[in-house]
């Protein structure tokens, strides 16, 4: 097996608001060389770095917006976020937990953060990424998991290295504790000093790493600190990451989905008409309702 | 840059890639952040404003200070107080920015000046003239003699995505409706057309 080697090491763009509750980077598609289709099945990765965020009584958040075509997964790493959505889900998310909601054909949501945090204010770091879906899952029943920290499966490191929480995938026979509708590894490596870990992905599979906190070694070459994203070439299937500070990773590996990407927006289809549909359809409120 | 306006240009008339460059020379642009107010009530203001990108809105202020919103622009379409741009009298409305765009700054000359280059031009103009006196005479009959819903209808043909890019309240105030009513129309709608696990 060979070496997959790093194409690219990004910094993180200036940040924006999304709405009034989340300051995130947009690494994908708004990066260099972090587009759609080269990142596919990965086609959206906003981090909001770690960012204080001051009480108040009136939370923060993103109101009511839809979403078609594809996945909305979201890894709090600081923070509590509250959702509700049209399909009369709803819930809260806490530091270590991820919610995997698979849009598919339609849902409307507001993400607001938590009441109580929002009154105590603090530290609120979090991953969203957008995971696509092939044609024929696109218009599929929305659903959710919801995947609390305790119920994410974890490997224990040999030589105290630290933990692999897998979150869907596979991470030395582990399998990931959410279903997933084309092949998708997402894992948290939480690393001690010194703890050193190996992943091996296929080589097509569009790999990256996020370095959520503190610094590693990638490859035993490459120094990466907070923030940074690491993208590495579809050849290859094996990398190190090796922690030279306690240090939490967000590794992404995924079988690209070779189709059309017609984006606009909140939705992700195959074709412009059927972006034009998505709107309609939202117009005509056949996303249903919520306030 | 320029390329709605290309498109916009080119559309209907037979204007060529170099004439357009020609045309282009002349242009003043200028990208405007959210918020910016282009155009006061009362000001004189000799042109009017194409939107290559983004988001404006024209609305007039009541003596209460409520807004109400006389048309939204978004890419492609051009707007304007025409009582100042061509009639050089003060105008009645306010322009603002609702999303970052950019936009180009159309002379009251800017009809003849483009006909020079191109003689379609002005067929062009006449055409656009009429069709936008035709969605005003829509617009005055929906104001007074249809529902709530007819209203919201004609908005969501005539603006396919801004229900996405507004707040709900604008939409309520073009509509000339509260935001519960709008409110209740979507609510209605989503009960007749929404078909969890079925569509």
């Amino acid at each position: 097996m060979a070496t997959k080697k790093i194409e690219l090491v990004v910094s993180p763009p200036a940040p924006h608001m999304v709405g009034d509750g989340f300051r995130v980077h947009n690494f994908i598609p708004g990066g260099y060389h972090l587009d759609m289709e080269r990142m596919s099945p990965f086609i959206m990765m906003d981090y909001n770095s770690k960012h204080y965020f001051s009480p108040t009584t009136q939370a923060r958040g993103v109101g009511v917006h839809p979403h078609r075509g594809f996945e909305t997964v979201t890894l709090a790493y600081q923070g509590k976020i509250a959702h509700h959505d049209s399909a009369g889900n709803s819930g809260v998310i806490a530091q270590g937990d991820v919610q995997w909601m698979t849009a598919a054909s339609g849902i409307l949501h507001k993400e607001y953060h938590e009441e109580e945090f929002s009154k105590a204010g603090g530290d609120f770091q979090m991953v969203q990424l957008w995971v696509n879906l092939p044609a024929k899952y696109k218009m599929t029943p929305p659903k959710y998991q919801g995947i609390a920290n305790a119920d994410i499966n974890k490997v224990t490191l040999p030589n105290n290295a630290g933990i692999v929480e897998v979150i869907a995938g596979e991470y030395h026979g582990t399998k990931g504790s959410a279903s997933t509708f084309t092949p998708v590894h997402m894992q948290n490596a939480k690393l001690n000093e010194g703890g050193k870990v190996k992943f091996s992905f296929p080589a097509n599979y569009n790999t990256v790493i996020l370095v959520i906190e503190g610094e590693v070694k990638v490859n035993n070459e490459e120094t990466v600190g907070t923030d940074k994203l690491v993208l590495f070439e579809n050849e290859g299937e094996d990398f190190s990451i090796e922690a030279t500070e306690d240090a939490i990773v967000l590794v992404l590996s995924g079988e690209p989905i070779d189709e059309p990407i017609a984006a606009h927006g909140p939705f992700v289809m195959n074709t412009q008409q059927e972006i034009i549909q998505a709107f309609n359809d939202v117009n005509m409120g056949k996303f249903g309702y919520l306030e | 840059m320029l390329e709605n306006f290309k498109n916009f240009l080119q559309t209907n008339t037979d204007i060529t890639d170099v004439q357009f460059e020609q045309i282009g020379m002349g242009l003043k642009c200028e990208k405007v952040e959210k918020g910016k107010l282009l155009l006061k009530e009362n000001q004189v203001c000799t042109h009017s404003f194409f939107v290559e990108t983004g988001l404006l809105r024209a609305y007039t202020l009541d003596e209460n200070g409520k807004e109400h919103i006389i048309q939204f622009a978004p890419e492609k379409w051009i707007i304007s107080d025409r009582s100042s741009a061509y009639f050089d009298a003060p105008s009645q409305l306010y322009i603002d920015v609702i999303e970052d765009a950019e936009i180009i700054y159309l002379e009251k000359d800017f009809v003849s000046k483009i006909s020079e280059i191109s003689p379609s031009f002005r067929m062009e103009n006449e055409r656009l003239l009429h069709n936008h006196i035709r969605h005003l005479q829509t617009r005055i009959n929906l104001l007074i003699s249809a529902s709530a819903e007819k209203r919201y209808m004609h908005f969501i043909e005539l603006y396919p995505d801004l229900l996405l890019r507004v707040p709900l309240w604008m939409i309520a105030s073009y509509l000339g409706i509260t935001p519960e009513s709008l409110s209740r129309v979507r609510k209605e709608l989503a009960r007749r057309n929404f078909k969890p696990n079925s569509k």
